[in-house]
Parts: C-alpha cells; sequence; structure tokens
C-alpha cells in the first residue's frame, strides 16, 4: 500500500515543477514547511505566506494558500503589518539570505525589537543565486563568488547573536539534515514571537560550480562532513546547527 | 454639526478614523509628524512607528490586504524612500492612503518650511507605469473631507491614493465644521481566505507571467482603465470665472490661497485632484488668452498643463518656502508687460 503524499496539497500542484534549476535545494525547503505545517494541522484558509525578491523569493508563489510576493527586501515589514491586522493568521515569510539580511536586514533587526508573532524561514544559498552568483550576507569567509573572484574578504552576518539578545527564536539547520531541519521548522512555527530559522542551501548554479563542485549532491554531501548538530548550545559556532531560543 | 478648532494634519489623522482607518504605520518627519502624534491615542488604529519609511509603507501594504484599511504619512525625503512599494501596491492592487506634506527639497531642503516640489513624484516617482489618483487640498476643511475621499477611492481602485498636502496647508489651524462623509465599504477578501497569490511580477490569475507582452499590455491597460473610470467620481476643482479678465490663473494647495486676491483681475482655476488631470480644463482654458500656472517650484504641474492644453503656459515659480503677495504681484504684472 503506497502512503498518500498529503503534504502536497500545500503547494500548488498545477505551477509544479518550479522552474528553480536542476540540483537546487529550494525545493527542499518547500516541502520542509510544508510538512512542518501538517504536522501543526495549520489550515491553509488561516496561513499566509510572504516572500521578497529573488530565486527563493518565488516561494510564496506555489503555496496553495493566499500569498504575497513582496519587493526586494520588504518581505518582512509586509509580513508584520498582516500580522498586525489579523493576529489569528499564521504568518510565515519564506526568503533569501541575500533578501532577508541584506537589502532587508534592517527591518528583521528592528522586526526582532518589536518580536512580532511571525516565522521567518531564510533560504540560506550563501549566494545572490538569481543575480548571477555575487557574495550574499552569508557568503563564507574566503569563499569565491562572481563580485568576489579572489574569494569574500567579509565576516559573514552573525544574526544569532541578535536574535538571542532580542529574547527571539533562532535555529540554523541544513537541506542535508532533513529530519533536524524539519524539527527547527515546526518548533519555529510554535513559537510566540519572532522566529528566524536559517537553512544552509546549494546553489550548484552560480555558487558550487565557481567553488569547484562538480553537482549539487557533492554541495549536500559538503553539509554532512561541515555541519555538526548542536543541541545544547547557548551559541552556535558557525559549523554548528542545532536552536537557540 | 460640531464646530472645532484644527490644524490641517490634525484633521488628516481625525478624518482618517472616521472614514475607517484600523491600521497606520510611519516613521517621523517634518512637517508630517503630528499625524502620527495625534493617532497614537487612538484605540481604534492599530499603530505602529517603524524603522523608516520603507517599512511603513511595506507594512500597511501587508496589513490592508489582511483586509484593515490602512495609511502612511510623510514628508519628501520619506515619500521618495516609499516610492518603490508605491508601484507595487499599484502593480498588486493594494488600496491605501499615502499623505505627504511638503517641505522644500531636494535632499534634506528646508524642513520648516513649505514647498510644491513632490507633484512630479507623485506622478511619476515609482518606476514603470501606474496612474495615481492624486487629491492636493488647500484648506483644513478640505483636507478633512478629502481624507475621506482619498479613502474611498483608494478601496474603489484598489490602489494606493496620495493625499498631497505641504508644510503651510499641515500645519494652518482653522476652524471646520465635522461632519461624516460617506464611506466605501471593503470588498477585497482579505488575506487567509483564499488561495490568490499577490506579486507585483506581471501577473494573470494569480500566476506570474514575466515573458508574455500581451499579457503585460493587458495589465497595464486594466490599470489605467480603472483609475479613469475611478477618479471620474471625483472631478473635484474650483472654478473663479473673471469674464473681463483674458488671463487664467492656475494653482494648488498652499499658494492658490494666495491668487484670491487677484480674483478681480484674473480668472482662477485650482485642480483639488491634480492627478489624472481633470479635462475640464480644456473647455475653461478655451475662455482665456493667457495661461498662468503658479507653483512652488521651478515648474512641474505647468508642464503636465502645457502637454494636455496643447499651448503655451506661463509660469510663476515660488521657492525657498516664502509666500509674498507683492512679490507674486509683480512677477504676475512681468508677464503681462511682455506680452
Ligand atoms: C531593489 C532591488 N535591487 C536589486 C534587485 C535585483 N535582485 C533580484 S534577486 C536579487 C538577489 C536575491 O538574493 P537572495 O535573496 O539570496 O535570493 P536567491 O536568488 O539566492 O535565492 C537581487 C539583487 C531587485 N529585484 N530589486
Ligand atoms: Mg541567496
Amino acid at each position: 500500500m503506497t502512503k498518500e503524499i498529503t503534504y502536497l496539497n500545500y503547494l500548488k500542484k498545477e505551477r509544479l515543477p518550479t522552474q528553480w534549476c536542476p540540483g537546487c535545494g529550494n525545493g527542499i525547503v518547500l516541502k520542509l514547511v510544508c510538512l512542518a505545517m501538517e504536522k501543526l494541522n495549520f489550515s491553509q484558509k488561516d496561513t499566509v505566506i510572504v516572500s521578497g525578491i529573488g530565486c527563493s523569493g518565488r516561494s510564496a508563489g506555489f503555496f496553495n494558500l493566499d500569498s504575497v510576493h513582496s519587493v526586494h527586501g520588504r518581505a518582512i515589514p509586509v509580513a508584520e503589518g498582516i500580522k498586525n491586522a489579523n493576529e489569528n493568521l499564521n504568518v510565515i515569510v519564506v526568503s533569501g539570505d541575500g533578501d532577508l539580511l541584506g537589502i532587508g536586514g534592517n527591518h528583521l533587526l528592528h522586526a526582532s525589537r518589536r518580536n512580532t508573532n511571525i516565522s521567518v524561514v531564510c533560504i540560506a544559498n550563501s549566494i545572490y543565486g538569481m543575480t548571477g552568483g555575487q557574495s550574499s550576507p552569508t557568503t563564507e569567509q574566503g569563499s569565491r563568488t562572481l563580485t568576489a573572484p579572489q574569494g569574500s574578504a567579509e565576516t559573514p552576518i552573525d544574526v544569532q547573536s541578535f536574535l538571542k539578545a532580542h529574547h527571539c527564536y533562532y535555529a540554523r539547520s541544513t537541506v542535508f539534515h532533513f529530519n533536524h531541519a524539519e524539527k527547527c521548522i515546526t518548533e519555529s512555527f510554535q513559537f510566540k514571537g519572532l522566529s528566524f530559522v536559517e537553512i544552509k542551501t546549494q546553489c550548484i548554479t552560480n555558487d558550487g560550480r565557481r567553488r569547484g563542485f562538480k553537482n549539487a549532491y557533492e554541495m549536500l554531501i559538503s553539509y554532512k562532513e561541515n555541519y555538526k548538530i548542536n543541541n545544547k548550545a547557548e551559541v552556535l559556532e558557525h559549523n554548528e546547527i542545532g536552536i537557540i531560543r | 454639526m460640531t464646530k472645532i478648532l484644527l490644524q490641517g494634519n490634525q484633521a488628516i489623522a481625525q478624518a482618517a478614523v472616521k472614514a475607517g482607518l484600523q491600521f497606520f504605520a510611519g516613521y517621523p518627519i517634518t512637517p508630517a509628524s503630528e499625524i502620527l502624534h495625534e493617532l497614537v491615542n487612538e484605540k481604534t488604529v492599530k499603530l505602529l512607528q517603524m524603522e523608516d519609511e520603507i517599512a511603513s509603507i511595506n507594512a500597511i501594504i501587508g496589513a490592508s490586504l489582511a483586509g484593515a484599511k490602512s495609511m502612511t504619512a510623510t514628508s519628501g525625503p520619506g515619500f521618495s524612500l516609499m516610492q518603490e512599494s508605491i508601484g507595487l501596491a499599484h502593480m498588486m492592487e493594494v488600496p491605501l492612503v499615502v499623505v505627504d506634506v511638503q517641505r522644500v527639497g531636494p535632499s534634506t531642503g528646508m524642513p520648516t518650511l513649505p514647498a510644491q516640489g513632490d507633484v512630479m513624484q507623485c506622478k511619476y516617482g515609482s518606476h514603470g507605469d501606474y496612474f495615481p489618483i492624486v487629491f492636493y487640498p488647500n484648506s483644513v476643511d478640505e483636507l478633512y473631507q478629502y481624507t475621506f475621499h482619498a479613502f474611498n477611492a483608494a478601496e474603489e481602485s484598489l490602489s494606493p491614493v496620495i493625499l498631497l498636502s505641504d508644510g503651510y496647508v499641515g500645519h494652518l489651524y482653522e476652524t471646520i465644521e465635522v461632519k461624516d462623509y460617506d464611506k466605501t465599504e471593503r470588498t477585497l477578501a482579505p488575506l487567509g481566505t483564499s488561495n490568490r497569490h499577490f506579486t507585483g511580477l506581471t501577473h494573470e490569475d494569480s500566476k506570474p507571467a514575466t515573458s508574455d507582452p500581451e499579457i503585460h499590455k493587458k495589465l497595464i491597460h486594466h490599470l489605467e482603465e480603472k483609475q479613469k473610470l475611478v477618479s471620474k467620481k471625483y472631478n473635484a476643482y474650483e472654478y473663479i470665472e473673471n469674464t473681463s479678465s483674458n488671463t487664467l490663473l492656475i494653482a494648488y494647495g498652499a499658494l492658490s490661497r494666495v491668487t484670491y486676491h487677484f480674483k478681480d483681475d484674473f480668472a482662477i482655476y485650482r485642480p483639488i485632484r491634480i492627478f489624472p488631470m481633470i479635462k475640464d480644463i480644456k473647455k475653461i482654458a478655451a475662455h482665456y488668452k493667457e495661461i498662468i500656472v503658479l507653483e512652488m517650484n521651478t515648474g512641474q504641474y505647468v508642464n503636465e498643463v502645457e502637454r494636455l492644453l496643447h499651448r503655451k503656459v506661463h509660469l510663476v515659480s515660488i521657492l525657498g518656502g516664502k509666500i509674498d503677495l507683492q512679490d507674486i504681484w509683480s512677477k504676475l504684472k512681468q508677464i503681462r508687460r511682455e506680452k
């Protein structure tokens, strides 16, 4: 007997397959969000998903519920407006690292001060994927990008520190650590206040390729090798994944 | 009916509450801040002081889509920051009211002095093609009344309506009769009731369509047509005929108040809905040999008037926030002499 795949009900099947590149990790994040919503019995009628702009920013449009695709960087204030107008809605933001932490970084900083009860899922592929592979706020130091051919000189952003200081929920996981990532997202949806889950995701086309990866699978396996689960951490080290509350 | 003494900015805030305002997000700026201050204690309005004007406009977009009548208020610098998302609101068809109380620019300019430098920004400030409805009242009473109209036009057109003001009218105190004007109720179903996708991308039936020119043309045409249709309800202008004069003065907002002094020597036309432009001006202008636009900028509306009328229009430009009757009179005489 085959088990019915019910999480797909959260997606608009007529819009599948997505237009994302073969090997892109974004689809895994969509599935994770669907599974978390299903686990918590989120009704499609009471849930709204908001995205910004980027490859990841296309996420909102695939969900089979009311969704908003805002401008670059502004998904969080849009989501805050929604939540303030109707606090009974589950308001979820799914967007990219450039969108949420670069152009929209100031909004995250202040939304965390307000501790608005919204959940943010950040597709952290450490690159500006859509625009061709420029450095993003989560690009690792030394990592080669289109705009840092010698390797990025900048420190990747540390959102954990201010989210923790503002008593928000912060979790980090990867698309390789599927069950762990699902737990991070599910718990974040239950958190009363602002939650932020950073999911490390591969972009083979505009990142991995430039860094010598032969395919998306190699990138996926690199998460297994590079990240260790630490569920007791007060502060996650840069090679650790876990939940900070 | 009650008579009360109100400041222009206060009038906007109080009328907004009566017109059904439920959510306000804003960031402090002179000369608009009183609107924010006035709303802080309103029990029926959810208010957020945001980190900037970009957050403010986006928060009201979210709130409006979620079902709350929403507004923000700012001045030129903040209005510039909002422009990208004003375009988004046109594309996603979100009803909003955006108040711009103008001050002298560009940049930080002269924060406490009035100007009319944002007229073009209202119409062309965001990228791409869109067709905003813009009201520009010239008294406290009108600000009160047009706040209602702005909310109603926003609901009817499903678009962000601009309520333009300036540091002079915004800070003016006048005694007005507060009345309840008609209110247009929501028709747009709130978020959380369906499976619609609101996007700034060119779209059809909730689906992005980013490479089909026909869909794009259809969408832009739809945006233009609905604005024309709705704005017909608000053909608001003031016309003071003068059969013994061959010259028509055109002015709006703060500066238009001064033109009343010249009504024995000139005819006066004052648009209140400044965009889309009211076509009646064509018929009115036909009665006059000369047309002079007076505005507190180096010439913005004058070009729009010229474009509509296909004839030469003179300009009296007032810069730096100071309105001096004698100075305006001599400029008008100068134009007469030159002809
Ligand atoms: C105001 C503005 N600036 C720049 C862009 C161009 N742009 C589109 S997507 C993007 C980067 C998105 O990066 P990220 O959020 O990491 O998403 P990804 O594509 O990597 O999933 C940029 C810079 C834009 N759309 N709007
Ligand atoms: Mg990215």
